[in-house]
């Protein structure tokens, strides 16, 4: 079965669309809202910021969207798949095709050199070795990484490692990026750098953006911010 | 097989520990292939027995001669259709004089040189007259017997045995036994080779052809008439009758000083290669051990490879690969460590077989027990590199299985 089985009508213009998702999480007897009746809308092609203290639930909201996790109730709409109904792997396929992940850590193949970093989401597809090699490079390329294909993530500094895992959330050109505190890890440079790269990405690429993130300053960069208090969404 | 590089990287992270593991993989194959293949090899000699043969020893021990009149008396029993007397001479070469010439010497090489024990040569001093006939598996020119039942020295020399030295009909050689009743006091005995002894490979594919035999008349007279029967080979009509005739020759000499012990040839065959016990279960219990604490050693090492890899596994899954794809590459992975493992093991196991049937003196001991021609059989192998896989495959599945059922968020929250 695939994601195109479970279509839904979209509100306008919104490629993300969450509607009045609660989810809590069962600890031994206790059971924890972490959001509770939360909507938000995302129009194609913005960059928008999640912002609010920890334990607030933007996390989640972000796990949510990207579809590594599942509401209790409510539905996730990205790009008019709902992503609640789709089986365990309808759900790996959708993410291979339709969001890019960032990590604050990065979280890089250390056994595997940038290129090959990068090349890894296309193993999920049907190309070829050549050609799956020339479209890591490429994302390599637009993250300014090009010389560094060869390198392993030990050899990297941390703001190259990132941009390694730029491209790798890219190189599969999905509509989404979801990017979990992307200069948490990072120096003011090259948080800069990070940040000037994914307005690029949004403006140029045209990629719409959902990122999290607890710097005032990441949080300029983006079009929108909304902040999450205790599970709700506070403005 | 694009995962496949990506599997050999994971492999090589932390090359000690794939190396440890795939080392002790392969010494649990290595051992695994060389007892089976002795096994093999010890089970193919007692195929190469007849069922319709029983043989007679002392009571005691195979170390005591059993009186020669005791030859008729077991005919005498209903169903034996013949007997025949017969010694394990376990004859070797004498060895090479330093420039002694190879063959107009040799009847001065046969009372000057000392004994090579590692030219040992399996030899049985036999009734002719009566043994032959017990042996159909067994081809000879009818000449050529005929030259042989003319000859006190004559030798029937088994196919294989011929070829090991080059011998032909005519040629002379001596040798001696290390059983000192069957030594004489002028030196070794001479033999000539008077008849080949052939058998069909596709009727008797087991039958060995490593021996030699010689008229049992031969050695009586040779040691001054004072050895007995080493064993009674005994023929007998109806396999199915063994063992009641068994016991009815023991029952003969039950009250004598010398009883018998009478069994089939394959029984004493397996009593003779095993001798202090259940070989088979010996050494398959030894395999089984190895094979299990080489399964708990994997097992572990898969277990620590996959429990530091949580989060790379978390970011497989939001990447898109799903569950059953990332427990495909851990199962893979772990079956890649068994593959290796199986292959050093075969490999080992080929070369130590290949050792010790070319090695000095081992190769004569083996081959003093039948065991010449021991090979690592094709099957053997297979199996072996099976059990390799199947213990790659059990070690690799339950951390496999736990990756397959982790939640992505739970295995990044976990780091």
């Amino acid at each position: 079965m695939s994601a195109q089985l479970h279509p839904v009508a979209r509100t306008a213009d919104a490629l993300v669309d969450v509607r009045n998702v609660v989810k809590t999480y069962k600890r031994d007897t206790q059971e924890l809202t972490v959001l509770n009746g939360i909507s938000l809308q995302v129009p194609e092609g913005e960059f928008v910021a999640l912002m609010g203290p920890s334990g607030s639930g933007k996390t989640t909201l972000l796990n949510l969207v990207a579809g590594i996790d599942r509401p209790t109730s409510g539905q996730v709409i990205v790009a008019g798949t709902d992503v609640a109904k789709l089986s365990e792997s309808e759900l790996a396929r959708w993410r291979s095709r339709s969001v890019g992940f960032i990590f604050q850590f990065y979280n890089l193949i250390p056994v595997l050199s940038a290129v090959e970093n990068v090349e890894l989401p296309l193993l999920l597809t049907s190309l070829g070795k050549r050609e799956r090699r020339d479209r890591a490079l490429t994302a390599l390329k637009v993250v300014g990484l090009a010389d560094r294909s060869s390198h392993y993530p030990r050899q990297l500094s941390g703001g190259q490692e990132q941009r390694v895992a730029i491209a790798r959330a890219i190189v599969a050109d999905p509509k989404v990026l979801v990017a979990d505190e992307p200069t948490g890890d990072l120096d003011s440079r090259s948080a800069e750098e990070i940040l000037a790269l994914m307005e690029t990405l949004n403006r140029e690429f045209k990629k719409t953006i959902v990122m999290v993130t607890h710097d005032p300053r990441a949080a300029d960069r983006a079009h929108t911010q909304h902040h999450l208090e205790k599970g709700v969404l506070a403005g | 097989m694009k995962f496949l590089p990506f599997i050999f990287k994971h492999l090589k992270r932390n090359w000690i520990r794939t190396g440890s593991t795939v080392l002790a993989m392969s010494l649990c194959i290595f051992l695994f292939c060389t007892l089976q293949t002795v096994l093999h090899e010890i089970n193919g000699l007692l195929e190469g027995t007849s069922a319709n043969r029983l043989i007679t020893r002392h009571g005691v021990s195979l170390v005591f001669n059993l009186p020669l009149s005791y030859a008729g008396r077991i005919a005498s029993v209903p169903g034996v259709k013949g007997v025949a007397t017969t010694a394990w001479f376990g004859g070797s070469l004498p060895a090479e004089k330093e420039g002694a010439a190879e063959k107009d010497t040799k009847a001065d090489e046969g009372a000057e040189a000392t004994t090579d024990w590692s030219k040992f040569i399996p030899s049985m001093a036999v009734d002719s007259e009566k043994f032959f006939p017990l042996y159909p598996e067994y081809q000879i020119n009818p000449e050529e017997f005929r030259q042989y039942m003319s000859d006190l020295q004559g030798a029937m020399i088994g196919r294989k045995l011929a070829d090991k030295y080059k011998w032909k009909i005519g040629d002379r050689f001596f040798l001696e036994s290390f059983i000192p009743p069957y030594r004489k006091s002028s030196g070794p005995f001479e033999f000539i080779v008077r008849g080949i002894i052939d058998t069909d490979p596709v009727k008797h594919p087991k039958t060995d052809t490593n021996l030699m035999y010689f008229h049992y008349k031969y050695l009586y007279e040779g040691t001054g008439q004072r050895i007995g029967a080493g064993t009674y080979t005994i023929g007998i009509d109806d396999p199915e009758q063994a063992g009641t005739i068994s016991k009815a020759v023991d029952a003969l000499f039950e009250n004598s000083d010398a009883q018998t012990h009478t069994e089939t040839e394959q029984a004493f065959a397996a009593g003779f290669i095993s001798m202090a016990g259940n070989l088979a279960l010996l050494l398959n219990t030894i395999g089984l051990a190895v094979s299990f604490t080489i399964l708990l050693v994997t097992a572990n090492t898969m277990s620590m490879a996959v429990r530091e890899r949580r989060t790379e596994i978390a970011v497989l899954k939001t990447l898109g690969f799903g569950s059953a794809q990332v427990m495909g590459l851990i199962v893979a992975e772990a079956l890649l460590l068994g593959a290796l493992g199986g292959a050093l093991g075969i490999l080992g196991s080929r070369g130590l077989i290949l050792f010790l049937t070319k090695a000095p003196v081992i190769k004569d001991v083996l081959a003093g027990m039948g065991l010449s021609s021991l090979a690592l059989p094709p099957p053997v192998a297979a199996m072996g590199f099976a059990v390799a896989l199947l213990l790659g495959l059990a070690a690799g599945f339950v951390p496999a299985y736990n990756a397959y059922r982790s939640k992505i968020t739970d295995m990044l929250r976990t780091v």
